[in-house]
């Protein structure tokens, strides 16, 4: 297992490498030069000049590129265009809560969606599934903005239980209850999509397990419900479940850039925006990596899952 | 099972960890935090209680991320605006025609020679004494040739500098810039001007950066460098403590504030969306907007917080219009561009899109300022006649017109979609294109483009020399006409309002006329407060901080 991941971390490298050449072609494919956004509109030729001399872009690409990467390799991503911060200390500022806002959603998601999947499966064609695959249909379809604004304004504004938006009360303490406080309304809108969705696949899968032979047989031998549900039912259904955390544990440094917006919580998301909004060619690039090397490391932790889950899958 | 407990536990280490995380180090950009204010009280562990009712906390509702905090480079409204609460300007502007002495005084007998007084009592926050030296730094800094600033117009009327604002070759320092005591100096300009042009220009627009703090750095570096990104010495009310990244700003009260100390102890500028502004007043948690184009309630939202109880919400007319730009070197025939204007229903959209909350522009001026001709009507809308003008004028009905609407602000949209209809309307064949702004401007600045909308945000002082003088920096409409030309060049030469506005009165009436660029509306600006909140937002928006000390809530 450690050959497969050290082969794996290895072939990584210029899998980024790649990626970091395509980001930066891209963002600089974009029409417009972003040096418009730093100088005044009436800027003489000479002060737009002087900006672009200092954020770099008086090189050709080619050189910029190179200056990206190998202060990047030291670990300097840049300067933000705008305040001129060193990119990387906001790009980790970022990282915490967004981690907290869509590991928060994914952990109740996953908590309470998968025993609704199971029991949705179990119960097929009764009123109880008919309830939970009716209410998943809703979770999915209702956008994020309509039900954070609707609750923002029940619990916020009306009955003040919670607050509007942020993370932290602006002059009061960095406690891990006000963090908590603040969850509240974010991850209830982010959790209803992922409560809908996992439930949706484990009901499917669970289903489709239920119809294995195995399963008869578990039956046949007179063994209880409880034992065929979780020896057999649950372990056999992992591995799809484990492909679909696989895909949304990348959401955990993606972010959520509407409700991030709406609930003004200061993350990658909110951040991405932003650094759209205003070419930060340098942040840009950095949450372009950022991204690509969260996607391959779970990548390789759910290969490494099915492993541990299955044992049929060895690797070495 | 023994996998899935061991899942169950990992994700609640996963879950403690995360929060945990974002609980101690999430709202600090890390290398800010020895930005904090040498000797404030509240460092940022050690933050004030927020709570409103104790009156010692301001928070501000902002919509732009400010981007600058270097007083020699503000390319953005919102961080010009947060930097006057801790850089002050030698002038302060209560109202759009008054000026008041705040870090020095501006004086002259001949419109030619400015004295500057720098306040006796003046010093920045680390000790040192303001005086004329800073003054001349700040100057002679904007004005060098390896500057990063966006202050060049500012400085561009002082002897030594070329139209740009750019220290001439061969110099070393600026001539018109002469230090006569610690407290006094002379500032000469190449000619006469007036002295609210100077006034409004340099000694408001200009903030006063402290010499002993950035002397000894590069001017070419100055920008990046830590002294610009995280001030540390303030000559104004209060002290900038730290810049939570698009999140907040926080500020403390200069106790030793030369003005008198602020009543308010902490000012929180919090950045947000629109509709975050309006939830936020409804849940209470903000005291005003920022106001102007960086505290932006959108317009159909504006009843929602006029029926807040508590609240104060005024209506000011703008400085900021929006306009059909026109690529004149397409269309150079004056009958073409009048017929244009006369296609557009611009009162529908002042009615109908801004609910009647804001204006229609006879010519390029808002009624903000005191030189809009206020006999000037705007052309009616009259699509027949704008028909007949396009048919003398021989115009090709059949070759289509690129319109480029740019995306960001949505009643500039919806404008956009009626304009285009407005001109197929007149039989003409439009293709309606959108992109983001830097995208849009690129466009322009290649003149690649037929029609297309775009905003301008004016000084009081009403030279647009850059906009629509033949080779203006942002002429992106190629005209070129020598009476507009030859009526800016009388305008700046006007030394007092009484001779400079029969000549601005000319040019609004010739811009009508020939219509290089077609006015469209302003919208109007809003200054939203809480009732018990003494200060805020002012009819003048620009100089709405000019009596931030005395703040303070009932």
């Amino acid at each position: 297992m450690k050959k497969y991941i050290a082969k794996r971390l290895l072939t990584a490298i210029p899998v980024l490498l790649m990626i970091s050449i395509a980001a930066f072609i891209m963002i600089n494919l974009a029409p417009g030069d972003p040096t418009n956004l730093y100088v005044m509109p009436d800027a003489t030729p000479e002060q737009m000049e002087a900006t672009r001399r200092a954020l770099g872009l008086d090189q050709s690409y080619p050189v910029q590129y190179m200056r990206w990467l190998t202060r990047a390799l030291r670990g300097d991503l840049g300067i933000s265009y705008s305040t001129r911060y060193p990119v990387l200390p906001i790009l980790v500022s970022r990282i915490g809560p967004t981690v907290a806002l869509m590991g928060t959603t994914l952990l109740v998601s996953y908590i309470i969606a998968i025993p609704l999947g199971i029991i949705s499966a179990r119960k097929q064609g009764t009123w109880v599934d008919t309830l939970l695959t009716g209410g998943a249909f809703i979770g999915v379809s209702i956008p994020n903005f309509f039900l954070g604004l609707g609750l923002i304004y029940i619990f916020a504004v009306q009955l003040k239980w919670f607050p509007t938006g942020g993370m932290l009360e602006l002059g009061g303490n960095a406690s891990i209850l006000s963090v908590l406080h603040h969850l509240v309304l974010p991850v209830a809108v982010l959790s209803t999509f992922y409560i809908a969705n996992m439930t949706r696949y484990v009901r499917s899968t669970m289903i489709d397990v239920y119809g294995e032979n195995y399963i008869r047989t578990a039956t046949a031998k007179g063994l209880t419900k409880q034992v065929i549900l979780t020896r057999h039912g649950i372990r056999n259904a992992l591995i799809p479940i484990i492909t679909i955390i696989g895909t949304d544990l990348p959401r955990l440094v993606g972010g959520a850039i509407v409700t991030e917006q709406i609930f003004q919580w200061p993350g990658l998301g909110r951040l991405t925006i932003l650094a759209i909004n205003q070419r930060e060619y340098p942040m840009l690039m950095a949450i372009t990596l950022l991204s690509a090397v969260v996607v391959l490391l779970v990548n390789l932790l759910v290969d490494m899952m099915y492993a541990v889950v299955d044992p049929r899958i060895k690797y070495d | 099972m023994s996998t899935l407990k061991k899942m169950l536990r990992y994700s609640v280490v996963l879950f403690a960890s995360s929060v945990l995380l974002a609980a101690c180090g999430g709202e600090d950009v890390p290398d800010l935090e020895d930005a904090a204010v040498e000797g404030s009280e509240t460092e940022s562990d050690d933050l004030p209680d927020a709570d409103a009712d104790d009156g010692d906390t301001l928070m501000v509702g902002l919509t732009n991320a400010p981007d600058s905090f270097n007083p020699f480079y503000r390319p953005g409204v919102a961080g010009t605006w947060v930097q006057r609460f801790f850089y002050d300007s030698l002038l302060v502007m209560p109202t759009a025609d008054s000026f008041e002495p705040a870090l020095g005084s501006l004086e002259t007998e001949d419109n030619q020679v400015f004295t500057v007084n720098v306040h006796p009592d003046a010093f920045w926050t680390d000790g040192e004494p303001v005086t004329a030296d800073d003054v001349a730094f700040t100057l002679n800094t904007i004005a060098h040739p390896d500057a990063e600033t966006t202050l060049g117009p500012n400085v561009a009327m002082i002897e030594g500098t070329n139209d740009s604002g750019i220290r001439e070759e061969g110099l070393d320092e600026l001539p018109g810039v002469e230090v006569v005591d610690e407290k006094t100096l002379t500032i000469t300009t190449k000619s006469p001007v007036d002295l609210a042009y100077i006034s409004e220009f340099l000694g408001f627009g200009v903030l006063i950066a402290p010499k002993h703090v950035f002397e000894g750095i590069e001017v070419a570096d100055i920008s990046n460098s830590d002294a610009a990104t995280k001030p540390s010495v303030f000559s104004g009310a209060y002290q900038f403590v730290e810049y939570d990244n698009d999140n907040y700003v926080h500020m403390v009260s200069n106790p030793d504030y030369y003005r008198g100390a602020p009543e308010i102890e902490n000012v929180y500028v919090r950045v947000m969306n629109g509709t975050a502004l309006i939830t936020e007043f409804q849940a209470g948690n903000l005291h005003m907007t920022a106001g102007g184009g960086i505290g932006m309630v959108p317009v159909q939202d504006i009843g929602l917080l006029e029926d807040i109880e508590g609240l104060v919400v005024e209506e000011f007319p703008s400085f900021n219009g929006q306009y059909m730009i026109i690529n004149n070197d397409t269309y150079d025939n004056a009958k073409v561009r009048q017929a244009f204007a006369h296609a557009f229903n611009r009162q529908l959209i002042v009615d109908n899109l801004l609910n009647g909350r804001g204006e229609v522009l006879a010519s390029t001026y808002t009624s903000a300022t005191p030189y809009k001709d206020p006999d000037l009507e705007p052309l009616e809308y009259n699509p027949d006649l704008a028909k007949q003008l396009l048919e003398e004028a021989g115009f090709d009905f059949d070759t289509p017109i690129e319109f480029v609407v740019p995306t960001g602000n949505a009643v500039r949209e919806q404008a956009g979609n009626l304009i285009e209809q407005w001109l197929v309307e007149i039989g003409l064949t439009v293709n309606q294109s959108n992109y983001d702004f830097p995208t849009w401007l690129a466009m322009a600045q290649d003149l690649d483009y037929d029609l297309g909308l775009m905003g301008y945000g004016h000084t009081v002082d009403p030279n647009i020399a850059t906009y629509v003088q033949t080779g203006g920096s942002s002429n992106n409409m190629a005209i070129s006409d020598p009476v507009i030309d030859d009526l800016l060049a009388q305008g700046m030469a006007g030394t007092s309002y009484d001779n400079r506005f029969p000549i601005y009165q000319d040019l609004q009436q010739h811009m009508q006329d020939e219509m290089p660029i077609v006015p469209l509306y302003s919208d109007s600006q809003f200054g939203v407060k809480v009732d018990n909140l003494n200060g805020g937002i002012k009819e003048y928006w620009a100089g709405s901080l000019h009596d931030l000390h005395e703040w303070s809530f009932e």
